[in-house]
Protein backbone atom coordinates (compact mmCIF):
# COMPACT_ATOMS: atom_id res chain seq x y z
CA UNK A 1 0.00 0.00 0.00
CA UNK A 2 2.73 2.67 -1.15
CA UNK A 3 0.01 5.33 -2.69
CA UNK A 4 0.97 8.66 -1.06
CA UNK A 5 -2.25 10.04 0.75
CA UNK A 6 -4.48 12.66 -1.36
CA UNK A 7 -3.05 11.23 -4.39
CA UNK A 8 -6.43 10.01 -6.18
CA UNK A 9 -5.16 7.89 -9.42
CA UNK A 10 -7.20 5.75 -11.76
CA UNK A 11 -6.97 1.82 -10.23
CA UNK A 12 -10.18 0.14 -11.76
CA UNK A 13 -11.95 1.04 -14.64
CA UNK A 14 -14.79 -0.18 -16.23
CA UNK A 15 -15.90 0.72 -20.20
CA UNK A 16 -19.13 0.12 -21.13
CA UNK A 17 -19.89 -3.16 -19.32
CA UNK A 18 -22.49 -5.17 -20.19
CA UNK A 19 -23.72 -8.32 -18.16
CA UNK A 20 -26.84 -10.77 -18.29
CA UNK A 21 -27.76 -13.92 -15.92
CA UNK A 22 -30.28 -14.69 -18.05
CA UNK A 23 -29.83 -14.08 -21.82
CA UNK A 24 -31.48 -11.66 -23.30
CA UNK A 25 -32.72 -10.29 -20.11
CA UNK A 26 -29.25 -7.31 -19.83
CA UNK A 27 -28.69 -6.83 -16.26
CA UNK A 28 -26.12 -4.27 -16.15
CA UNK A 29 -25.79 -2.47 -18.99
CA UNK A 30 -23.17 -0.28 -20.56
CA UNK A 31 -21.88 0.79 -17.16
CA UNK A 32 -19.02 3.03 -17.11
CA UNK A 33 -17.09 3.20 -13.53
CA UNK A 34 -14.03 4.32 -12.41
CA UNK A 35 -12.53 4.15 -8.85
CA UNK A 36 -9.34 5.92 -7.62
CA UNK A 37 -6.66 4.77 -5.01
CA UNK A 38 -7.17 7.23 -1.47
CA UNK A 39 -10.35 7.27 -2.11
CA UNK A 40 -13.36 6.40 -0.49
CA UNK A 41 -16.44 5.22 -2.07
CA UNK A 42 -19.61 3.72 -1.27
CA UNK A 43 -21.77 1.78 -3.73
CA UNK A 44 -24.95 2.08 -2.30
CA UNK A 45 -28.46 0.43 -3.20
CA UNK A 46 -31.46 -2.03 -2.44
CA UNK A 47 -31.27 -5.40 -2.67
CA UNK A 48 -31.05 -6.93 -6.33
CA UNK A 49 -29.45 -3.45 -7.37
CA UNK A 50 -26.46 -5.22 -8.54
CA UNK A 51 -23.72 -3.91 -6.01
CA UNK A 52 -22.63 -7.50 -5.64
CA UNK A 53 -22.79 -8.11 -9.30
CA UNK A 54 -20.51 -5.03 -9.94
CA UNK A 55 -18.34 -5.78 -7.70
CA UNK A 56 -17.87 -9.55 -8.73
CA UNK A 57 -17.25 -8.18 -12.86
CA UNK A 58 -14.75 -5.58 -11.06
CA UNK A 59 -12.39 -8.69 -10.07
CA UNK A 60 -12.83 -10.75 -12.54
CA UNK A 61 -15.11 -13.28 -11.14
CA UNK A 62 -17.87 -12.85 -13.43
CA UNK A 63 -16.97 -12.42 -17.17
CA UNK A 64 -18.74 -9.03 -18.90
CA UNK A 65 -20.61 -10.03 -21.78
CA UNK A 66 -19.05 -7.18 -23.47
CA UNK A 67 -16.73 -3.81 -22.70
CA UNK A 68 -13.44 -3.90 -20.99
CA UNK A 69 -12.09 -3.27 -17.12
CA UNK A 70 -8.96 -2.34 -16.22
CA UNK A 71 -6.63 -2.93 -13.10
CA UNK A 72 -3.96 -0.45 -12.66
CA UNK A 73 -3.93 -0.21 -16.70
CA UNK A 74 -3.94 -3.72 -17.21
CA UNK A 75 -6.68 -5.05 -18.90
CA UNK A 76 -8.21 -8.14 -16.52
CA UNK A 77 -9.19 -10.06 -19.20
CA UNK A 78 -6.00 -10.79 -19.78
CA UNK A 79 -5.23 -11.11 -16.06
CA UNK A 80 -5.25 -14.55 -13.68
CA UNK A 81 -7.25 -14.76 -10.32
CA UNK A 82 -4.32 -15.01 -8.47
CA UNK A 83 -2.68 -11.59 -10.39
CA UNK A 84 -5.85 -9.64 -10.00
CA UNK A 85 -5.91 -10.60 -6.14
CA UNK A 86 -2.30 -9.11 -5.11
CA UNK A 87 -3.74 -5.83 -6.63
CA UNK A 88 -7.03 -5.83 -5.20
CA UNK A 89 -8.42 -6.96 -2.41
CA UNK A 90 -11.77 -8.58 -2.36
CA UNK A 91 -14.01 -9.25 0.88
CA UNK A 92 -16.91 -11.65 0.00
CA UNK A 93 -20.33 -11.34 1.79
CA UNK A 94 -20.31 -14.26 3.85
CA UNK A 95 -16.62 -14.43 5.71
CA UNK A 96 -16.78 -18.18 5.59
CA UNK A 97 -16.03 -19.07 2.20
CA UNK A 98 -13.02 -17.33 2.68
CA UNK A 99 -11.63 -19.19 5.77
CA UNK A 100 -10.00 -21.87 4.71
CA UNK A 101 -7.46 -23.23 7.55
CA UNK A 102 -8.10 -25.09 11.16
CA UNK A 103 -6.41 -22.27 13.08
CA UNK A 104 -6.01 -18.24 12.45
CA UNK A 105 -1.88 -18.43 11.92
CA UNK A 106 -2.10 -21.63 9.52
CA UNK A 107 -5.08 -19.51 7.75
CA UNK A 108 -2.45 -16.68 7.35
CA UNK A 109 0.92 -18.37 6.31
CA UNK A 110 -0.35 -21.19 4.30
CA UNK A 111 -0.81 -19.61 0.63
CA UNK A 112 3.07 -17.83 1.92
CA UNK A 113 4.12 -21.67 3.09
CA UNK A 114 2.92 -22.78 -0.83
CA UNK A 115 5.09 -20.38 -2.27
CA UNK A 116 7.97 -21.18 -0.46
CA UNK A 117 8.29 -18.15 1.17
CA UNK A 118 11.12 -18.14 4.59
CA UNK A 119 10.09 -19.07 7.77
CA UNK A 120 10.69 -15.35 9.27
CA UNK A 121 9.12 -13.52 6.59
CA UNK A 122 5.50 -15.32 7.30
CA UNK A 123 6.00 -15.25 10.92
CA UNK A 124 6.42 -11.11 10.78
CA UNK A 125 3.56 -10.80 7.81
CA UNK A 126 0.98 -12.76 10.13
CA UNK A 127 1.95 -10.45 13.33
CA UNK A 128 1.93 -7.54 11.09
CA UNK A 129 -1.83 -7.86 9.85
CA UNK A 130 -2.88 -9.46 13.10
CA UNK A 131 -1.19 -5.92 14.47
CA UNK A 132 -3.27 -3.85 12.30
CA UNK A 133 -6.41 -5.61 12.72
CA UNK A 134 -6.14 -5.95 16.30
CA UNK A 135 -6.27 -10.02 16.83
CA UNK A 136 -2.96 -10.50 17.97
CA UNK A 137 -4.49 -12.86 20.96
CA UNK A 138 -6.08 -14.76 18.42
CA UNK A 139 -2.87 -15.71 16.35
CA UNK A 140 -3.34 -19.38 17.42
CA UNK A 141 -7.38 -19.65 18.00
CA UNK A 142 -9.37 -21.77 16.50
CA UNK A 143 -10.98 -20.40 12.87
CA UNK A 144 -14.44 -22.39 14.03
CA UNK A 145 -14.36 -20.47 17.59
CA UNK A 146 -14.18 -17.01 15.94
CA UNK A 147 -17.14 -14.95 16.20
CA UNK A 148 -18.94 -13.62 12.99
CA UNK A 149 -16.77 -10.57 13.21
CA UNK A 150 -13.89 -11.83 13.89
CA UNK A 151 -13.88 -14.05 10.78
CA UNK A 152 -14.41 -11.15 9.01
CA UNK A 153 -11.40 -9.23 10.24
CA UNK A 154 -9.35 -12.46 9.68
CA UNK A 155 -10.69 -12.61 5.95
CA UNK A 156 -9.89 -9.44 5.49
CA UNK A 157 -6.25 -10.17 7.13
CA UNK A 158 -5.95 -13.05 4.64
CA UNK A 159 -6.51 -10.02 1.79
CA UNK A 160 -4.35 -7.13 3.44
CA UNK A 161 -0.96 -10.12 3.61
CA UNK A 162 -1.09 -9.19 -0.60
CA UNK A 163 -0.73 -5.69 0.28
CA UNK A 164 -2.95 -4.24 -2.31
CA UNK A 165 -3.62 -1.33 -3.63
CA UNK A 166 -7.30 -1.03 -3.92
CA UNK A 167 -10.05 -3.05 -1.20
CA UNK A 168 -13.23 -4.15 -2.28
CA UNK A 169 -16.20 -5.30 0.32
CA UNK A 170 -19.02 -6.95 -0.31
CA UNK A 171 -21.56 -5.60 2.58
CA UNK A 172 -19.08 -5.91 5.00
CA UNK A 173 -21.54 -4.84 8.41
CA UNK A 174 -23.96 -7.34 7.82
CA UNK A 175 -24.56 -9.20 11.14
CA UNK A 176 -22.22 -6.79 12.75
CA UNK A 177 -23.63 -4.99 15.83
CA UNK A 178 -23.23 -1.35 16.06
CA UNK A 179 -19.11 -2.30 18.37
CA UNK A 180 -18.07 -4.62 15.50
CA UNK A 181 -19.24 -2.16 12.92
CA UNK A 182 -16.99 0.75 15.18
CA UNK A 183 -14.09 -1.57 14.73
CA UNK A 184 -14.09 -2.19 11.52
CA UNK A 185 -14.54 0.99 10.69
CA UNK A 186 -11.25 2.14 12.79
CA UNK A 187 -9.14 -0.76 10.96
CA UNK A 188 -10.66 0.33 7.68
CA UNK A 189 -9.84 4.45 8.76
CA UNK A 190 -6.12 2.88 9.50
CA UNK A 191 -6.18 1.26 5.95
CA UNK A 192 -7.22 4.47 4.15
CA UNK A 193 -4.82 6.54 6.11
CA UNK A 194 -1.94 3.87 4.56
CA UNK A 195 -2.75 4.83 1.20
CA UNK A 196 -5.47 2.37 0.21
CA UNK A 197 -8.40 2.74 -2.26
CA UNK A 198 -11.53 1.28 -0.41
CA UNK A 199 -15.01 0.70 -2.26
CA UNK A 200 -17.64 -0.65 -0.07
CA UNK A 201 -20.90 -2.12 -1.28
CA UNK A 202 -23.45 -1.46 1.42
CA UNK A 203 -26.93 -0.37 1.83
CA UNK A 204 -25.88 0.77 5.53
CA UNK A 205 -25.74 4.64 5.28
CA UNK A 206 -25.15 4.80 9.04
CA UNK A 207 -21.85 3.24 8.17
CA UNK A 208 -20.25 4.95 5.61
CA UNK A 209 -21.42 8.15 7.27
CA UNK A 210 -17.38 7.76 9.24
CA UNK A 211 -16.15 8.13 5.86
CA UNK A 212 -17.87 10.36 3.67
CA UNK A 213 -15.90 10.69 0.00
CA UNK A 214 -17.71 9.07 -2.66
CA UNK A 215 -21.24 7.70 -2.94
CA UNK A 216 -22.70 6.11 -5.81
CA UNK A 217 -26.41 5.21 -5.95
CA UNK A 218 -27.57 2.24 -8.12
CA UNK A 219 -31.06 0.73 -8.67
CA UNK A 220 -31.30 -2.52 -11.30
CA UNK A 221 -27.89 -2.55 -12.83
CA UNK A 222 -28.07 1.79 -13.43
CA UNK A 223 -25.61 4.51 -11.40
CA UNK A 224 -28.72 7.04 -10.64
CA UNK A 225 -26.70 8.84 -8.63
CA UNK A 226 -22.58 10.30 -8.33
CA UNK A 227 -21.77 12.42 -5.88
CA UNK A 228 -19.16 13.30 -3.33
CA UNK A 229 -19.68 14.15 0.65
CA UNK B 1 -38.54 -28.15 -21.52
CA UNK B 2 -42.20 -29.71 -22.43
CA UNK B 3 -41.55 -32.76 -24.77
CA UNK B 4 -44.17 -35.57 -26.06
CA UNK B 5 -43.38 -37.85 -23.10
CA UNK B 6 -42.64 -35.39 -20.60
CA UNK B 7 -46.49 -36.13 -18.32
CA UNK B 8 -45.37 -39.44 -17.74
CA UNK B 9 -45.64 -40.60 -14.08
CA UNK B 10 -42.23 -40.32 -12.46
CA UNK B 11 -42.13 -44.02 -11.42
CA UNK B 12 -42.23 -45.22 -15.05
CA UNK B 13 -39.37 -42.42 -15.54
CA UNK B 14 -37.60 -44.32 -12.29
CA UNK B 15 -37.86 -47.99 -13.98
CA UNK B 16 -36.70 -46.79 -16.95
CA UNK B 17 -33.17 -45.42 -15.37
CA UNK B 18 -33.31 -48.45 -13.06
CA UNK B 19 -33.78 -50.87 -15.85
CA UNK B 20 -31.55 -49.74 -18.27
CA UNK B 21 -28.79 -48.87 -15.78
CA UNK B 22 -28.86 -52.35 -14.58
CA UNK B 23 -28.41 -53.66 -18.09
CA UNK B 24 -25.96 -50.97 -18.28
CA UNK B 25 -23.95 -52.58 -15.18
CA UNK B 26 -24.44 -56.14 -15.19
CA UNK B 27 -24.07 -56.94 -19.18
CA UNK B 28 -20.30 -56.01 -20.50
CA UNK B 29 -21.17 -56.32 -24.20
CA UNK B 30 -20.37 -53.36 -26.09
CA UNK B 31 -22.68 -54.20 -28.77
CA UNK B 32 -25.77 -54.41 -26.12
CA UNK B 33 -24.41 -51.36 -24.53
CA UNK B 34 -24.51 -49.58 -27.73
CA UNK B 35 -27.72 -50.27 -28.01
CA UNK B 36 -29.06 -49.21 -24.35
CA UNK B 37 -27.21 -46.31 -24.78
CA UNK B 38 -28.84 -45.56 -28.30
CA UNK B 39 -32.32 -46.43 -26.16
CA UNK B 40 -31.29 -44.26 -23.33
CA UNK B 41 -30.43 -41.06 -25.79
CA UNK B 42 -33.61 -41.67 -27.44
CA UNK B 43 -35.96 -41.76 -24.72
CA UNK B 44 -33.78 -38.81 -23.06
CA UNK B 45 -34.64 -36.60 -26.30
CA UNK B 46 -37.99 -37.88 -26.04
CA UNK B 47 -38.49 -37.33 -22.27
CA UNK B 48 -36.32 -34.44 -21.27
CA UNK B 49 -35.27 -33.01 -24.81
CA UNK B 50 -32.29 -31.07 -23.98
CA UNK B 51 -29.26 -32.68 -25.43
CA UNK B 52 -26.90 -29.73 -25.03
CA UNK B 53 -27.61 -28.68 -21.45
CA UNK B 54 -27.07 -32.25 -20.81
CA UNK B 55 -23.61 -32.23 -22.37
CA UNK B 56 -22.48 -28.82 -20.37
CA UNK B 57 -23.99 -30.07 -17.05
CA UNK B 58 -21.27 -33.10 -17.37
CA UNK B 59 -18.21 -31.41 -19.28
CA UNK B 60 -16.33 -32.04 -16.19
CA UNK B 61 -16.93 -35.24 -16.14
CA UNK B 62 -16.61 -36.85 -19.70
CA UNK B 63 -13.07 -35.25 -18.89
CA UNK B 64 -13.05 -37.76 -16.11
CA UNK B 65 -14.29 -40.73 -17.97
CA UNK B 66 -12.12 -40.17 -20.75
CA UNK B 67 -9.04 -40.29 -18.72
CA UNK B 68 -9.95 -43.71 -17.17
CA UNK B 69 -10.99 -45.22 -20.58
CA UNK B 70 -7.39 -44.20 -21.75
CA UNK B 71 -6.22 -45.56 -18.07
CA UNK B 72 -7.84 -48.22 -18.45
CA UNK B 73 -6.74 -49.21 -22.18
CA UNK B 74 -2.90 -48.65 -20.82
CA UNK B 75 -3.32 -50.90 -17.92
CA UNK B 76 -5.55 -54.21 -19.12
CA UNK B 77 -3.83 -56.22 -21.52
CA UNK B 78 -5.74 -58.92 -23.03
CA UNK B 79 -6.57 -59.47 -26.96
CA UNK B 80 -4.05 -58.29 -29.69
CA UNK B 81 -1.60 -55.10 -29.06
CA UNK B 82 -2.63 -52.27 -30.62
CA UNK B 83 0.13 -49.87 -29.89
CA UNK B 84 3.19 -51.20 -28.79
CA UNK B 85 6.95 -50.45 -28.00
CA UNK B 86 9.36 -53.27 -28.81
CA UNK B 87 7.77 -56.06 -26.55
CA UNK B 88 5.90 -53.82 -24.18
CA UNK B 89 2.31 -53.37 -25.08
CA UNK B 90 0.69 -49.71 -24.25
CA UNK B 91 -2.70 -50.16 -25.86
CA UNK B 92 -4.65 -54.05 -26.72
CA UNK B 93 -7.65 -54.73 -28.29
CA UNK B 94 -9.06 -56.08 -24.75
CA UNK B 95 -8.07 -52.47 -22.60
CA UNK B 96 -9.96 -50.51 -25.55
CA UNK B 97 -12.95 -52.74 -25.06
CA UNK B 98 -12.94 -52.58 -21.45
CA UNK B 99 -12.48 -48.64 -21.60
CA UNK B 100 -15.11 -48.73 -23.92
CA UNK B 101 -17.33 -50.47 -22.25
CA UNK B 102 -16.92 -47.89 -19.28
CA UNK B 103 -17.62 -44.89 -20.87
CA UNK B 104 -21.22 -46.81 -22.66
CA UNK B 105 -21.77 -47.60 -19.20
CA UNK B 106 -21.33 -43.84 -17.86
CA UNK B 107 -22.97 -42.31 -20.75
CA UNK B 108 -25.83 -44.68 -20.37
CA UNK B 109 -26.20 -43.69 -16.73
CA UNK B 110 -26.06 -40.04 -17.33
CA UNK B 111 -28.50 -40.31 -20.06
CA UNK B 112 -31.45 -42.59 -18.02
CA UNK B 113 -30.67 -39.58 -14.97
CA UNK B 114 -31.99 -36.86 -17.13
CA UNK B 115 -34.99 -39.00 -18.23
CA UNK B 116 -35.92 -38.71 -14.55
CA UNK B 117 -34.17 -35.02 -14.33
CA UNK B 118 -37.56 -33.78 -16.27
CA UNK B 119 -39.67 -34.40 -13.81
CA UNK B 120 -39.30 -31.67 -10.67
CA UNK B 121 -37.68 -32.67 -7.75
CA UNK B 122 -41.11 -32.57 -5.51
CA UNK B 123 -42.38 -35.21 -7.95
CA UNK B 124 -39.71 -37.24 -7.64
CA UNK B 125 -39.56 -37.51 -3.79
CA UNK B 126 -43.48 -38.04 -3.94
CA UNK B 127 -42.86 -40.75 -6.26
CA UNK B 128 -40.19 -42.59 -4.26
CA UNK B 129 -42.63 -41.91 -1.47
CA UNK B 130 -45.14 -43.77 -3.15
CA UNK B 131 -42.83 -46.49 -4.15
CA UNK B 132 -43.41 -47.57 -0.12
CA UNK B 133 -39.93 -45.96 0.54
CA UNK B 134 -39.62 -44.70 4.09
CA UNK B 135 -40.70 -40.57 3.59
CA UNK B 136 -36.98 -39.98 5.77
CA UNK B 137 -34.85 -41.46 3.12
CA UNK B 138 -37.40 -39.36 0.31
CA UNK B 139 -36.58 -36.59 2.15
CA UNK B 140 -33.10 -37.42 2.38
CA UNK B 141 -32.95 -37.29 -1.54
CA UNK B 142 -34.95 -34.14 -1.88
CA UNK B 143 -32.61 -32.94 0.62
CA UNK B 144 -29.66 -33.80 -1.56
CA UNK B 145 -31.28 -32.44 -4.52
CA UNK B 146 -32.05 -29.31 -3.51
CA UNK B 147 -28.72 -28.33 -2.11
CA UNK B 148 -26.44 -29.71 -4.59
CA UNK B 149 -26.70 -27.10 -6.82
CA UNK B 150 -25.80 -24.71 -3.58
CA UNK B 151 -22.67 -26.79 -3.07
CA UNK B 152 -21.75 -26.42 -6.44
CA UNK B 153 -21.97 -22.64 -6.68
CA UNK B 154 -19.97 -22.51 -3.10
CA UNK B 155 -16.93 -24.74 -4.55
CA UNK B 156 -17.22 -22.83 -7.26
CA UNK B 157 -16.93 -19.08 -4.66
CA UNK B 158 -14.55 -21.00 -2.79
CA UNK B 159 -11.79 -22.10 -5.74
CA UNK B 160 -12.25 -17.93 -6.88
CA UNK B 161 -11.50 -16.74 -2.99
CA UNK B 162 -8.44 -18.54 -2.31
CA UNK B 163 -7.45 -17.21 -5.82
CA UNK B 164 -7.93 -14.01 -4.87
CA UNK B 165 -5.13 -14.33 -2.51
CA UNK B 166 -3.14 -14.49 -4.81
CA UNK B 167 -2.37 -18.01 -5.54
CA UNK B 168 -2.13 -18.34 -9.48
CA UNK B 169 -3.52 -22.60 -8.94
CA UNK B 170 -2.25 -23.30 -12.43
CA UNK B 171 0.94 -22.32 -11.96
CA UNK B 172 1.91 -24.26 -9.64
CA UNK B 173 3.26 -28.13 -8.77
CA UNK B 174 0.49 -30.66 -9.10
CA UNK B 175 1.53 -31.85 -5.59
CA UNK B 176 0.81 -28.39 -4.01
CA UNK B 177 -2.46 -27.99 -6.47
CA UNK B 178 -3.76 -30.89 -4.37
CA UNK B 179 -3.08 -29.23 -0.98
CA UNK B 180 -4.97 -26.10 -2.42
CA UNK B 181 -8.09 -28.82 -2.85
CA UNK B 182 -7.55 -30.14 0.91
CA UNK B 183 -7.85 -26.36 1.95
CA UNK B 184 -11.00 -25.47 -0.49
CA UNK B 185 -12.56 -28.80 1.49
CA UNK B 186 -12.34 -27.04 4.79
CA UNK B 187 -14.78 -24.43 4.13
CA UNK B 188 -17.16 -26.53 1.58
CA UNK B 189 -17.24 -29.69 4.83
CA UNK B 190 -17.69 -26.54 7.49
CA UNK B 191 -20.45 -24.78 5.14
CA UNK B 192 -22.49 -28.28 4.85
CA UNK B 193 -22.45 -29.05 8.24
CA UNK B 194 -23.62 -25.45 9.34
CA UNK B 195 -26.33 -25.96 6.96
CA UNK B 196 -27.25 -29.61 8.38
CA UNK B 197 -27.64 -28.52 11.58
CA UNK B 198 -29.40 -25.23 10.53
CA UNK B 199 -31.93 -27.45 8.31
CA UNK B 200 -32.23 -29.53 11.44
CA UNK B 201 -33.08 -26.59 13.66
CA UNK B 202 -35.78 -26.13 11.36
CA UNK B 203 -37.57 -29.33 10.93
CA UNK B 204 -38.00 -30.07 14.53
CA UNK B 205 -39.06 -26.45 14.51
CA UNK B 206 -41.79 -27.46 12.13
CA UNK B 207 -42.32 -30.91 13.49
CA UNK B 208 -41.02 -33.22 11.36
CA UNK B 209 -41.87 -36.53 12.13
CA UNK B 210 -44.26 -35.75 15.30
CA UNK B 211 -47.01 -37.98 13.63
CA UNK B 212 -46.31 -41.73 12.34
CA UNK B 213 -48.38 -40.87 8.98
CA UNK B 214 -48.23 -38.11 6.61
CA UNK B 215 -50.70 -36.29 4.19
CA UNK B 216 -49.34 -34.93 1.01
CA UNK B 217 -51.11 -32.63 -1.47
CA UNK B 218 -48.96 -33.82 -4.41
CA UNK B 219 -50.48 -37.63 -5.18
CA UNK B 220 -49.33 -39.41 -8.06
CA UNK B 221 -51.35 -41.57 -10.11
CA UNK B 222 -50.01 -43.88 -12.95
CA UNK B 223 -52.56 -43.70 -16.16
CA UNK B 224 -52.77 -46.60 -18.78
CA UNK B 225 -49.91 -45.03 -20.91
CA UNK B 226 -47.79 -45.74 -17.71
CA UNK B 227 -48.79 -49.27 -17.36
CA UNK B 228 -48.25 -50.00 -20.84
CA UNK B 229 -44.96 -48.67 -21.12
CA UNK B 230 -43.93 -50.64 -17.79
CA UNK B 231 -45.33 -53.83 -18.98
CA UNK B 232 -42.88 -53.31 -22.07
CA UNK B 233 -40.16 -52.27 -20.21
CA UNK B 234 -40.22 -55.22 -17.82
CA UNK B 235 -40.44 -57.67 -21.31
CA UNK B 236 -37.59 -55.96 -22.79
CA UNK B 237 -35.40 -56.01 -19.90
CA UNK B 238 -36.27 -59.86 -19.44
CA UNK B 239 -35.49 -60.39 -22.60
CA UNK B 240 -32.04 -58.84 -22.70
CA UNK B 241 -30.97 -60.91 -20.09
CA UNK B 242 -32.81 -64.11 -20.96
CA UNK B 243 -30.99 -63.73 -24.20
CA UNK B 244 -27.29 -62.37 -23.01
CA UNK B 245 -27.11 -65.05 -19.64
CA UNK B 246 -29.40 -68.25 -21.63
CA UNK B 247 -28.38 -67.91 -25.18
CA UNK B 248 -25.23 -66.22 -24.70
CA UNK B 249 -26.29 -63.16 -27.37
CA UNK B 250 -24.51 -61.71 -28.61
CA UNK B 251 -21.49 -63.74 -28.13
CA UNK B 252 -17.93 -62.89 -27.16
CA UNK B 253 -15.73 -60.43 -29.26
CA UNK B 254 -12.70 -60.97 -28.07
Amino acid sequence: MGILRGTYLSYIKAEKICFTYNPGKPFINCLDIELKTGQFCSIMGPNGSGKTTIGKLLVGILKPSSGNIFIDGNDISKMSLGHIGSKVGYLFQNPAFQIFAATVFEELSFIMTLKDYDKDYIESEVDRVLALLHMEDKKFSSTFSLSYGQKQRLALAGILLNKPHYLILDEPTTGLDILRKQVLAAVLKELMNMGAGITVFTHDYEFIKNFGGRILKMDRGVIIEDRIE
Amino acid sequence: MKTVLNDFDVRTKLAIAAALSTIAVFIQHVYVLCFILFLSVLLSFLFYGNFKKTLRATRRLWYIFFAIVVLQSIFIKSGSQLIAVGSFSIISAGGLLKGAEFLLRMSIIIFTATIVASSSYREVVQGIVQLKIPYEIAFMVSVAIRFLPILKEEFSDILTAIQLRGLDIKKIPFKKRLKVYSYIITPVIAGAVDKAQKLSIAMETRAFRAYPKRTSYLILKLAARDYIFLIFLFIFTVAVFISYYLFGFPGRIL
